[in-house]
């Protein structure tokens, strides 16, 4: 019997011989050096100018925010791009026909497409960093340090995970379709209240529920009702945010990419700043890594469970 | 007698946006290892539904059935190992040549790595594709297309081949080529299903068949017997043609106790009997002194059968 890895390996070439996926390369590729380099550049005018500090918190970790939206944004599309035909391609092109009249499982045919995807995936996360890396290196003259690059390492690790989720929805929902002009429609839609829609409810969620009154020149009881109740609205936001795979990918990303933890100390309005080891990081990301896996999982078993029971008309 | 297909009650029930669709009716049916079998019927008669239940590609609501000796619900693995399967609404992928097309197959049949290349060659070389085998599935004509789901059937070397409408699309030589391809499996031991509507292209390769209309057989058997009990139930049409006195013989016909109708049309003489009445054409035409020049039972083509069960049955259901 045919091993997973007989479909994996023909889909793989598929993938990567394919002209979407040299295009989402060029774009990832990108997308991380002009997150990293806006970043660097911005840092180098802060430090010429009087008054502000370049790069404050480590190269990382002021990169962080943008490599972590930018990759937010693009590694979802790639898992979009490479997903949402999976079966329902297979299905229009006539060519599950083919491969279910031979002996194989259908278990068989959806994990080696996983199993290609995530190698795709991999493959092209780890030549955009090398190109990132590479450029920041040559271009710009940044040597990132061991931790950078461990760091830089588990954050694409983490984008991989992320890709694999939205792939996961996007084969789901190529299950489900009966054509992939459906799936791509609902998994962009998706992606969209994903990405735009639900922060923005949140926003406005949490603004209505907790509204905030800030003057200036509060007393220090009123300051901390003030810190209370911004603590309170960020819960909100963070509770209808954590509805979408993005806010996990996020803040995994800000616990991976920022080596400092920065807090403000009131009144001297100087940074104070801490250390973060990299299994510190982990640690904190832990929950948000347990839900994104989890996520990817039940996609899987979703697209799996529905896959293995279709009918083949 | 040893079967290779062996259904009972096979029933299939879809349910589709809300309505129960009843796809295949408690069909029963055996086919003979080493014949050429026909299913025929009209399209959405339920002749896919019936074939893609017994490889194991859809599940029957009830019934049993055995392919090859295996369960169709729990050894379909082993059916699609040694069956080879044509299904209607195929397709490759475009991007990839002829063989690797074919080598994704074989890699998928567990045909060992040294093999694979002998096979893909052989199986291009039977259908006359191996001159193209480096060209893209997507550059293939439709005849090609076909001939190419055809090598994938042949590199398996299956026990049971199931042809779903193989010559939909496909020009006449290349349906003459398949006929061949057919005949030749056949004498070469292999047991050949033809699933179709197209009667004429592939009807007369087959031994027995089943009509299939509305998810049910409305008639199965050989078909020289189901010719002649057609005949037994329509009549024996013998046409005359010759020279001399044919309204004398056409009147002394009329008198023969097994003959039911008598017409004489254009100097030939068309006769319906209950029976083969030529040896009596031919002595009373002796009589007559009619010099006969033809005389042969028109026997009724598969055609003939067919439509006379679908009309029985009135119009297929889409």
């Amino acid at each position: 019997m045919p091993d997973m890895f007989t479909v994996a390996s023909k889909e793989f070439s598929d993938i990567v011989r394919g002209r979407r996926f040299l295009i989402l390369v060029i774009v990832f590729g990108l997308v991380m050096t002009a997150a990293v380099a806006t970043t660097y550049l911005t840092g180098i005018q802060a430090a010429g100018q009087p008054g502000r500090v370049g790069l404050p918190r480590g190269f990382l970790g002021a990169a962080g925010n943008n490599l972590a939206t930018m990759v937010g944004y693009f590694a979802a599309i790639m898992g979009l791009a490479l997903g949402v035909d999976a079966i329902s391609g297979e299905r229009e092109k006539g060519t599950l026909k083919i491969t279910l009249a031979q002996p194989v499982f259908r278990d068989t045919l959806i994990n080696g497409k996983f199993l290609a995807a995530l190698f795709a995936i991999s493959l092209a996360t780890l030549i955009a960093s090398l190109v990132e890396i590479g450029s920041s290196v040559l271009v710009l003259g940044i040597t990132p340090t061991g931790e950078d690059v461990a760091r830089l390492m588990l954050f694409l690790l983490f984008s991989i995970l992320f890709a694999m989720t939205y792939y996961g929805i996007a084969a789901f929902l190529s299950t489900v379709s009966k054509r992939t002009t459906q799936s791509v429609i609902i998994g962009v839609v998706i992606w969209a209240v994903f990405t735009f829609v639900i922060p923005v409810v949140a926003t406005l969620v949490a603004f209505v529920l907790m509204p905030m009154r800030f003057t200036p020149g509060q007393s220090q009881e009123e300051m901390e009702r003030f810190a209370e109740e911004l603590r309170k609205r960020t819960a909100i936001m963070e509770t209808i945010n954590s509805v979408t795979p993005n806010h996990h990918f996020t803040r995994i990303a800000n616990y991976i990419l920022q080596a400092y933890a920065g807090m403000m100390s009131p009144g001297a309005g100087q940074p104070v700043v801490r250390t973060v080891s990299i299994i510190e990081s982990l640690v904190s990301a832990g929950p948000n890594i347990l839900v994104l896996t989890l996520t990817t999982v039940l996609a899987f078993i979703a697209s799996y469970m529905l896959f293995t029971r279709q009918e083949v008309r | 007698m040893d079967y290779v297909i062996e259904a009972n009650d096979l029933t299939k029930v879809y349910k589709s946006e809300g309505k129960t669709v009843l796809a295949v009716d408690h069909l029963n049916l055996t086919v003979e290892k080493g014949s050429i079998f026909g299913l025929l019927g009209p399209n959405g008669a339920g002749k896919t539904t019936f074939i893609m239940m017994l490889t194991g590609l859809t599940l029957p609501t009830s019934g049993t059935a055995k392919v090859l000796g295996y369960d169709i619900v729990k050894e379909s693995l082993q059916i699609r190992r040694k069956v080879g399967l044509l299904p209607e609404g195929f397709g490759f992928y475009d991007h990839l040549t002829a063989q690797q097309n074919l080598k994704y197959v074989a890699a998928l049949n567990d045909i060992p790595k040294n093999e694979r290349e002998k096979r893909v060659d052989e199986a291009l070389t039977t259908v006359g594709l191996h001159e193209v085998k480096d060209r893209k599935f997507g550059a293939f004509s439709r005849g090609m297309r076909q001939r190419l789901a055809i090598a994938q059937v042949l590199i398996k070397n299956p026990e049971l081949l199931i042809f779903d409408e193989p010559t939909v699309g496909v020009d006449p030589e290349g349906a003459r080529a398949f006929r061949d391809l057919v005949l030749r499996l056949n004498k070469e031991g292999k047991t050949v299903m033809l699933s179709t509507h197209l009667l004429f292209e592939v009807g007369p390769l087959c031994g027995s068949v089943a009509i299939m209309n509305r998810g049910r057989f409305v008639v199965q058997g050989n078909v020289k017997e189901l010719i002649q009990k057609l005949m037994a139930e329509e009549g024996y049409r013998i046409r005359v043609e010759g020279r001399g006195n044919l309204g004398a013989l056409t009147d002394g016909l009329r008198e023969l106790k097994s003959v039911k109708e008598v017409k004489l049309e254009g100097g030939v003489v068309f006769v319906n009997a209950t029976s083969d009445v030529r040896v009596e054409v031919g002595k009373m035409a002796s009589t007559y002194g009619v010099e006969v020049s033809t005389l042969d039972l028109q026997e009724p083509s598969l055609e003939d059968l067919f439509m006379k069960y679908y009309k029985s049955e009135g119009i297929a259901h889409a």
